[in-house]
């Protein structure tokens, strides 16, 4: 029970990151590989804010989610002048940079040592109330994506992404927009990091690398991209995958490389048979 | 002592490896027009194939390098003949193209870690540590030396072999434009395959080098390819001089900027300087 329980706080942390980075590569149609770098910043907050400040929990998420909006923004603003390829290679560039900054910061972030002994919050000690609160996250999050999805500001975002010159002609802003998009999803990113630095409770920079990102491009594009339970159902089927391949019976240092290969060739057979995802509206 | 020829010395040697990498990507995105990032896995490739066989079955080393090159150009061609082009056929948008071989990247490297696992591992044997060589202070190994001339020998080669011969005409032809190389009759479908053999056995080449140099890991792919397309970028895409000359600035920048950073900082810098070209001269440094 206790490891269903896991698996369930895993997923939902996953969901959040994947209902986040689906608003922009499938509203946008931009391949953003870098959320874990957001991702990352959130846990950082959680973890220096509440380790050497005692903050309560809520109040390091806060500013992680702030923090990360103001990166993202910037980032953004870089990001802003590129489209198709050159947007996934200099975004892929911003996760490595950001990723660099984590390892070699170390007077704040202890660089490869990681910070140890997060602070959980009292009233979500035991794993099953923190599945609770995770849960609540991811569906305040996925309404929060759904009304952004079907309001005005996602109509324009989804016609911005089938033609862009079209939407410009009729006096939309359309780089507004997406950087807009950028900061909400790397904000949301935010979230899913302060709980995960709260949950597993030590975090280092090895899991906010570029193959983090992937993985969560991964889950958006199976899962289908611009459909916000696409993402929740990919998140569900990359984090089951490798606990049935450790049923199989594969050591565990197997195992981690067997879920690679096997996404990775999800991956080509997505693109080769079903480019849309499971329940994709959108091609990329 | 000063430092400065070392730095040098280490520029010039990464400049190489990059050279070689970029050398591959660039005749493969000038006639495909996608980021292949498979491409990186065919340098892991290359250098696994030399381990296995020389250290692993006991193989000659004059034997296994011919074999991990050809390897690692079969390996490039099965890439665009199972899948690239069926994409291609299909006229799927390159972002397609770049996922199918951001997936086809991630399952190969995740086989060769399963194969040989992630640890890391040296191809030259303890016994026959190579001579080191001095150059105006800085000290240079034999294997360097040997970079150093690979790199140059196949860009000479490459270079040539676009300007005289037909097989580079056509190579051009598909690359300005893949339609009208149709209509006056190059088989392009031929020539892109035989473009993914030559790239794909160039970086077999780099991988290996990289082996005898530094070492193998499954993941040095991914870094060896982003610093390969860095260096196509800045160079310009798309242009083979462009390309070394991205390289070799790439390696100077790498190498003396973390003079006074850790080394840890190197793909960082790698970025940034991209970053800035991206903004600044985003079409490089030989416009095309």
């Amino acid at each position: 029970m206790e490891y269903l329980i896991h698996l369930a706080i895993l997923f939902s942390i996953y969901a959040i990151l994947g209902v986040g980075l689906n608003l922009v590569v499938g509203y946008t149609g931009l391949l953003s590989v870098t959320h874990a770098a957001f991702y990352g910043i959130g846990a950082y907050a959680t973890a220096i804010l509440s380790t050497v400040y005692d903050l309560n929990f809520f109040v390091t998420m806060l500013v992680g989610v702030v923090i990360s909006g103001v990166v993202s923004l910037l980032i953004g603003l870089v990001l802003s002048r590129f489209d198709g390829d050159y947007y996934a290679l200099a975004a892929l560039g911003f996760n490595i940079i950001v990723y660099s900054i984590f390892l070699n910061w170390q007077s704040v972030t202890r660089g490869p040592l990681g910070i140890p002994g997060i602070d959980r919050p009292d009233f979500v000690s035991a794993n099953w109330a923190f599945l609770i609160m995770s849960a609540l996250f991811l569906i305040a999050i996925y309404y929060l994506a759904q009304y952004l999805g079907k309001s005005s500001f996602g109509r324009v975002l989804k016609a911005i992404r089938e033609d862009e010159r079209a939407i410009q002609v009729f006096g939309y802003q359309t780089h507004y927009y997406k950087l807009m998009i950028f900061v909400i999803g790397a904000m949301m990113a935010a979230v899913a990091g302060s709980i995960f630095a709260a949950y597993i409770t030590f975090i280092d920079p090895s899991t906010f690398t570029l193959n983090e990102s992937i993985f969560l491009l991964a889950i958006i594009i199976l899962g289908g991209l611009a459909n916000n339970k696409g993402a929740i159902l990919g998140a569900l089927f990359l984090i089951l995958l490798p606990e049935m391949l450790r049923f199989v019976g594969f050591p565990t240092d197997i195992a981690a490389q067997m879920r690679q290969v096997v996404y990775g060739l999800l991956l080509v057979f997505l693109m080769l048979y079903r480019p849309q995802g499971l329940m994709g509206e959108y091609e990329l | 002592m000063s430092i400065i020829p070392q730095l040098i010395v280490n520029s010039i040697i990464a400049g190489a490896i990059y050279t070689l990498v970029a050398l591959g990507f660039n005749l493969i995105y000038s006639t495909t027009k996608f980021f292949n990032l498979a491409h990186g896995a065919m340098a892991v490739v290359g250098g696994y194939v030399v381990f296995s066989l020389t250290r692993q079955l006991d193989f000659s080393l004059w034997l296994s390098i011919p074999v991990a090159i050809l390897v690692a150009g079969v390996i490039g061609v099965l890439s665009d003949l199972l899948l690239f082009r069926k994409l291609r056929e299909r006229k799927a948008s390159s972002m397609i193209l770049l996922v199918a071989s951001l997936g086809l990247f991630t399952a190969i490297q995740a086989m060769i870690a399963i194969l040989f696992t992630s640890q890391f591992q040296t191809l030259t044997t303890g016994a026959s540590i190579s001579t080191v060589y001095d150059v105006f202070g800085g000290a240079i190994t034999q294997t360097q030396v040997v970079i150093l001339a690979t790199g140059l020998l196949i860009m000479a080669g490459i270079g040539l072999m676009l300007k005289y011969t037909k097989l580079g005409k056509a190579i051009q032809a598909v690359g300005d434009d893949e339609e009208v190389a149709k209509i006056v009759g190059i088989d392009t479908n031929k020539v892109i395959a035989i473009v993914f053999f030559i790239g794909s056995a160039i970086a077999g080449v780099a991988g290996l080098l990289v082996g005898f140099d530094t070492g193998l890991e499954p993941t040095m792919g991914l870094a060896l390819l982003l610093k390969g397309i860095v260096a196509a970028i800045v160079g310009g895409v798309g242009s083979l001089y462009g390309g070394v000359l991205g390289a070799f600035l790439l390696g100077f920048v790498e190498n003396f900027g973390i003079w006074h950073l850790s080394g840890e900082w190197k793909d960082a810098i790698a970025f940034v300087l991209l970053i800035l070209f991206l903004i600044f001269r985003p079409q490089g440094i030989v416009k095309k």
